[in-house]
């Protein structure tokens, strides 16, 4: 009984942290997104599923989910294929792995808004940047935010730029795990380096490499910063997010319920990926 | 074992009294408290994140004169880069600052239904505010005929040109839209920007041309209807004006390719390098081009209101405020009175020509008599900015003026003018873009939300 109240005491902060700022307002978002609720007057009215209905005959809506899905497919390819590549490479370089590990984290630990600022001006700015000066030898080219087809793969690109060295890491130190006699068992027995890597390394790091696609799925469909930053969301909403469009509604346009309602479809597909992995991992732990 | 329990236990603990402190109250975005760590009780106003120099300047002829007035209260301004959004969130808790920074009549409107803003008849009596004031200006603050707001400036959109460029091709200011059309196609011919702009790293940009096409194709008596719920914005003159606005966005007359990889900075940056004729924008950008105009540059800049159209053929100007100044209806009643005393010396002539001096584009005060403000002692941009606003003055006071969509649309309505750049991108048709504005518009109207409209054309008493 003493023990059992000690561990009540240990978990309560977390738990009080839990219920304070996630459980309470998870349930008010719910409860917001069926009401027209401005984010300021205390008038707030029930209109049912009015928001819902509103969103599913709005195209900027879908267009949105879609951006979504798309930024999933390209964080869920790009960076991991980048990043598994160099820390397999990595892995095999002890003496010099710390050096380009701090290399690649660099961007990573920069905020986001520092990030954005060198893009535009270094590379986008139309006067000193890379497409300044591409103008001045002759190639008279548009930065890429501004086109409507190719504006969410410029966000994507410096936004995996900025989260694929993470990754690296991250698979590194998984890599880093696996036992060295079962790797130079595999050399003893002739493995060449991708038999190496596709049956010692990668088996070792399988659950890490699952946890982190998990993690991608969640934080694409809470992207937000760099297409904030970058784009806004334009041009005529062909970056926008779910992200961006529920801050418009909530901050621009002083619809909360509505913003509350787009809120909830992002959380709603980084639940199904949770689920998910939850899933997966409990298989595994029964087999 | 024990000693790791007993650790455990006093980390809790630490994590406990940690979290209780994180939930204490900073004494500046407090409503109801505001003691400094002195005597002085202290008032708190939020800006927006101004330059550094911007600052200096604010906290000299504002907080500095009036600290230095008296001794019980101190003034101290808080520059924040997300005032907008920190303000509803503070103001939603009941708390925020004693005097409220909005960014025009239409995000004051649901502060006022919300009740968070206080009425300020009294004062405005007190200091006399509706003789000194601009008519229009004056009332656009009113809702349901009290005042909750007063602006600080005033503000249009017209079209800066860099006379040096204009001299320089042999091309005389424009005072037809056919004629600023023609010079722009032959800048265009010569690889210079028709006109330099765009939208970097602040969508609402788009506002401006959406507000200034209304008011020179639309007309204002239009808009007037229109926001009146009399006339659906779905009409012809209305839809015309929309597809207007895409058809120069087609022509590259918005700075060609361009528009979405340029800030004001760097398009005025453009015109005083003499790369385009003509940067169309707010009379704010004042305060960035004076970085640009420097030097022997600083008599090249100069600003004209938009040339005449078939529709609007007088001098005519999209009618805008910088900002707005309210008191939060939730503190002490002497911190009230105080927000009211600081407000009103922000109402000053002598106020004006002070900030201007060093600070143009941002404190042209809405004064009907702007006469004690010595232009003549000004240099550069400050003295051009300061006769431009005494025309703005003068023309409102004469009823020429439109509605720009950040100071008299309702918010939801607002952002539907934002998307402009969905006609002129051709993902949506102008009169798709405007039923739109109708559905948001209807639910505003019924909710109240639509700021108080001055009638245009109407000459002052």
């Amino acid at each position: 009984m003493k023990k059992s109240a000690i561990n009540y005491f240990l978990i309560a902060p977390a738990l009080l942290i839990s219920i304070a700022i996630i459980l309470v307002p998870g349930i008010l978002t719910i409860i917001m997104s069926f009401t027209d609720w401005n984010g300021i007057s205390p008038n707030i009215n029930f209109i049912g599923l009015g928001n819902f209905q509103e969103l599913f005959a709005d195209d900027v809506f879908w267009k949105s989910i879609f951006n979504n899905v798309k930024w999933t497919i390209l964080f869920l390819t790009i960076p991991v294929a980048l990043a598994l590549l160099v820390s397999a490479l990595l892995v095999e370089k002890k003496k010099s792995r710390s050096l380009y590990q701090v290399i690649f984290l660099i961007p990573y630990v920069l905020a986001p808004a520092v990030n954005a600022m060198l893009w535009l001006n270094i590379i986008f700015n139309p006067m000193s940047g890379v497409i300044g000066y591409l103008r001045t030898i002759g190639l008279d080219i548009g930065s890429p935010l501004t086109n409507m087809s190719g504006a969410l793969y410029a966000v994507a690109a410096v936004d995996i730029w900025h989260y694929w060295g993470y990754l690296s890491v991250i698979y590194l130190a998984a890599l880093r795990q696996t036992p060295t006699d079962q790797v130079e068992a595999a050399r003893v027995d002739g493995c060449n380096a991708w038999q190496v890597f596709r049956y010692v390394y990668f088996p070792s790091m399988k659950s890490t490499f699952k946890l982190m696609y998990v993690m991608i799925i969640i934080f694409s469909f809470l992207a937000f910063d760099y297409i904030k930053l970058l784009t806004g969301g334009g041009p005529a909403h062909s970056t926008e997010v779910l992200g961006t469009y529920a801050y418009t509604f909530a901050f621009s346009a002083l619809q909360v319920g509505k913003a509350s309602a787009v809120g909830l479809f992002m959380s709603f597909f980084g639940m199904i990926a949770s689920v998910i992995y939850t899933k997966l991992s409990k298989n595994e732990e029964i087999a | 074992m024990k000693l790791k329990r007993i650790l455990s236990i006093l980390l809790v603990l630490a994590m406990t009294v940690g979290m209780m402190a994180g939930c204490g109250k900073k004494s500046s975005e407090s409503a109801d408290d505001g003691k400094s760590d002195g005597a002085k009780e202290e008032i708190v106003m939020w800006f927006w994140g101004a330059e550094p120099y911007a600052q200096k300047v604010l906290n000299a002829n504002l907080a500095d004169k009036y600290n230095a007035s008296q001794d019980k209260y101190t003034l101290k301004i808080e520059y924040r880069n997300s005032v907008d959004s920190d303000m509803t969130t503070a103001l939603a808790a009941n708390k925020g600052p004693d005097i409220v920074y909005g960014s025009g009549p239409s995000f004051v409107m649901p502060l006022v239904e919300a009740g968070k803003l206080e009425p300020m008849d009294k004062y405005a009596e007190q200091y006399g505010w509706a003789d000194r004031i601009l008519k229009p200006i004056y009332e656009s603050g009113t809702v349901d005929g009290k005042l909750y707001s007063l602006a600080n400036s005033l503000n249009t959109v017209g079209v800066f040109y860099n006379k040096k460029v204009l001299e320089d091709n042999g091309w005389a200011v424009p005072t037809t839209v056919a004629e600023m059309e023609k010079i722009m196609d032959e800048a265009m011919a010569k690889g210079m920007y028709a006109s330099v702009t765009g939208n970097k790293g602040w969508k609402p940009v788009n506002e401006n041309y959406a507000s200034l096409f209304l008011t020179h194709y639309a007309g204002a008596d239009t808009v007037y209807k229109c926001l009146k719920g009399e006339e659906k914005w779905n009409n012809e003159a209305v839809v015309s004006a929309i597809e207007k606005s895409a058809e120069w966005y087609d022509k590259g007359y918005l700075a060609g390719k361009d528009y979405g990889n340029m800030n004001f900075s760097e398009a005025l940056q453009m015109l005083a390098d003499e790369r385009s004729p003509f940067f169309i924008g707010p009379t704010l950008g004042y305060q960035w081009a004076q970085s640009f105009f420097t030097d022997d540059k600083v008599d090249n800049l100069a600003f004209i209101p938009f040339p005449a159209t078939d529709k609007v053929t007088e001098p005519t100007y999209t009618l805008s405020v910088c900002c707005t100044f309210s008191i939060n209806a939730n503190v002490a009643q002497d911190h009230k009175d105080e927000a009211a005393k600081i407000i009103d010396i922000m109402m000053q002539p002598e106020f004006t020509e002070e900030m201007t001096s060093v600070w143009p584009g941002y404190w042209g005060t809405p004064l009907k008599d702007l006469s004690t403000v010595d232009v003549e002692s000004m240099t550069g941009l400050s003295k051009s900015y300061m006769e431009t606003i005494k025309n703005i003055a003068a023309a409102v006071n004469d009823g020429n003026f439109g509605y720009y969509t950040n100071v008299f649309f309702p918010s939801a309505t607002q952002q539907v003018f934002i998307d402009i750049e969905n006609v002129w991108y051709g993902t949506e048709s102008a009169s798709d873009l405007m039923d739109k504005a109708d559905t948001e518009f209807t639910k505003e109207l019924e909710k109240g939300l639509v700021p108080p409209v001055p009638q245009a054309g109407v000459k002052a008493e």
